[in-house]
């Protein structure tokens, strides 16, 4: 084994895993205030990746910057979303808000389609082939920027959740929403920020996973695969937990594929899960087992 | 009086009525222990008080306002704290920050950080406890922990539903005498009690609750010595 290509695939794994981790925060979040699952969470980052190539090919807006303009759109039309139609869906019903979702993906789906045709995309910048050397490991400056840009974000969204109000007050809901009402939190209000603010991660992903993959309309059912089984092994609603687990999907991913092959990348990661899942159904820092009590 | 409740009836989805009329009142300052057989519909009404479930008919004046059918978010804002039965601290977070949850409704900053202390003034755990998860506590610390959060606001009204439920005899008795300290300095509390001796003991006045209706209502030590409440709900055989 070549230790440089090893540490190479490391440090390349690192990077994809903070973007990873972005893109499934919402997800987890949105799982923990509401136990909804939005399978349409891909589909929404796929959206955003179109939204800031756009914005590039016709503005010649950075795509990174795009996020700055992207997040705020969809943090409102997230909360509208919420306010508007989840809210009245009675709830917690499980099955109900994955199929809602569910349909909810497949519409943003074919409006891709029909907009900007089911052929590949990548948002190509001009630094996008730019790269550099540290200690003979390469690092392409795209993947660089985009893990930069993600750490930043889940930063931001801790010291949100950790140092404000309305943070303690998403927190207090997730672990138990009936306490939360009785110290003074509408649940209902608290609930409906915190899905825009899940919907919001998801458009700062979409440039990234645009600048760092080519996508299609229908990649999403790919990414919403990949992004819940994130979810999962780091235990629904554990910010701590997908952090964790995204970062593991990226190292994964990537010393498989130098030290046995490209075709057994995804597969690993799904066995460790299936390891993880084994001996500890709830995931690395799930807590919900408990709460179902 | 501060809170008047008059033929209430509350019962949870398409169920019948758990509480069947209830006629209840409390005086400022009142310290009040319902007693009871299980299902007699205590923990049903003060959910019911506090918002958690919707009255079906009746109502429930606080402060001279008919405030039934109120969010329970609202309800708190209001002067009605609710501890409710079993564990309700927010287990992942920090015994300081279960505390500030308690501030949450209070705007003003400099008001919220001197009722925080006097919260921890009354519960030294949670500055003992400070950086603990709160998950991590005992029993009867995170009851304290819950006890603490609940009077931040400084309410009018508290409602402990089983507070002593599950706690070693020692945390017991710091609940109740925290109970007593805190009606001494003017809340009114309407506390659920299994244990009725503990309860009545520590109570000023005793409601005995059955089927959903408040049945006897006395002073708590009179209540203790009632050969029928020692029969019921004191395990105590009757004199033949």
């Amino acid at each position: 084994m070549n230790p440089q290509l090893l540490g190479q695939s490391i440090v390349l794994g690192i990077l994809t895993g903070g973007v990873y981790a972005l893109m499934a925060s919402g997800l987890t979040l949105i799982f923990g205030v509401m136990r909804v699952v939005n399978v349409a969470h891909a589909a929404m980052i796929v959206m955003s990746a179109y939204l800031s190539w756009m914005l590039y090919r016709t503005l010649g807006l950075d795509p990174l910057l795009s996020i700055i303009v992207l997040m705020p759109v969809f943090f409102v039309l997230g909360a509208l979303g919420q306010w508007v139609v989840l809210r009245r869906l009675g709830g917690r019903d499980l099955t109900l808000t994955v199929l809602v979702s569910f349909g909810f993906a497949i519409i943003l789906e074919g409006l891709q389609g029909s907009l900007w045709s089911s052929s590949f995309q990548a948002i190509n910048t001009a630094y996008s082939l730019d790269s550099f050397n540290i200690l003979g490991i390469y690092v392409p400056l795209v993947r660089l920027l985009a893990a930069g840009a993600a750490l930043a974000l889940l930063g931001a969204l801790f010291v949100v959740l950790s140092r404000t109000n309305l943070g303690r007050a998403i927190r207090a809901t997730t672990q138990d929403p009936r306490s939360a009402a009785l110290v003074g939190v509408n649940v209902e209000y608290v609930t409906t920020l915190a899905f825009g603010l899940g919907v919001a991660m998801a458009a700062a992903g979409g440039p990234l996973l645009g600048m760092l993959f080519a996508f299609y309309p229908a990649t999403h059912w790919l990414w919403i695969g990949k992004l819940l089984a994130v979810v999962v092994l780091g235990g629904l609603g554990s910010l701590k937990g997908t952090f964790v687990a995204a970062m593991i999907l990226g190292l994964a991913e990537q010393v498989a594929t130098v030290t046995i092959s490209l075709d057994w990348a995804p597969l690993v990661f799904y066995l460790f899960l299936f390891g993880v899942l084994i001996v500890r159904p709830r995931g690395l820092f799930g807590t919900v087992a408990r709460e179902s009590l | 009086m501060l809170l008047e409740i008059e033929g209430l009836c509350a019962g949870y989805g398409s169920g019948g009525d758990i509480l069947r009329g209830v006629d209840l009142s409390l005086a400022e300052g009142d310290f009040v222990c319902l007693i009871g057989p299980n299902g007699a519909g205590k923990s049903t009404l003060l959910r019911a008080i506090s918002g958690i479930l919707r009255p079906r008919r009746g109502t429930i004046r606080f402060d001279g306002t008919d405030v039934a059918g109120l969010r329970p978010d609202l309800l708190f804002r209001r002067g009605i704290a609710h501890v409710p039965q079993g564990r309700s601290t927010f287990p992942q977070m920090t015994v300081h920050e279960n505390l500030l949850m308690g501030a949450y409704s209070i705007r003003d900053r400099g008001l919220a950080r001197e009722r925080l202390e006097v919260a921890a003034a009354f519960f030294p755990i949670v500055v003992e406890q400070a950086n603990r998860r709160a998950g991590l506590l005992s029993g009867g610390e995170q009851k304290q922990v819950e006890m603490a959060r609940a009077i931040v606001t400084s309410p009018r009204l508290m409602l402990l539903d089983e507070p002593t439920l599950g706690l070693e005899p020692r945390a017991s008795r710091t609940v109740m005498a925290k109970m007593r300290e805190l009606n001494e300095h003017g809340v009114t509390i309407l506390l659920v009690e299994q244990n009725a001796r503990t309860g009545l003991g520590t109570a000023r006045t005793g409601c005995v609750m059955e089927l959903g209706t408040i049945k006897l209502r006395g002073e708590g030590q009179r209540l203790l010595d009632d050969p029928q409440v020692k029969r019921l709900y004191l395990g105590e055989s009757a004199a033949v």
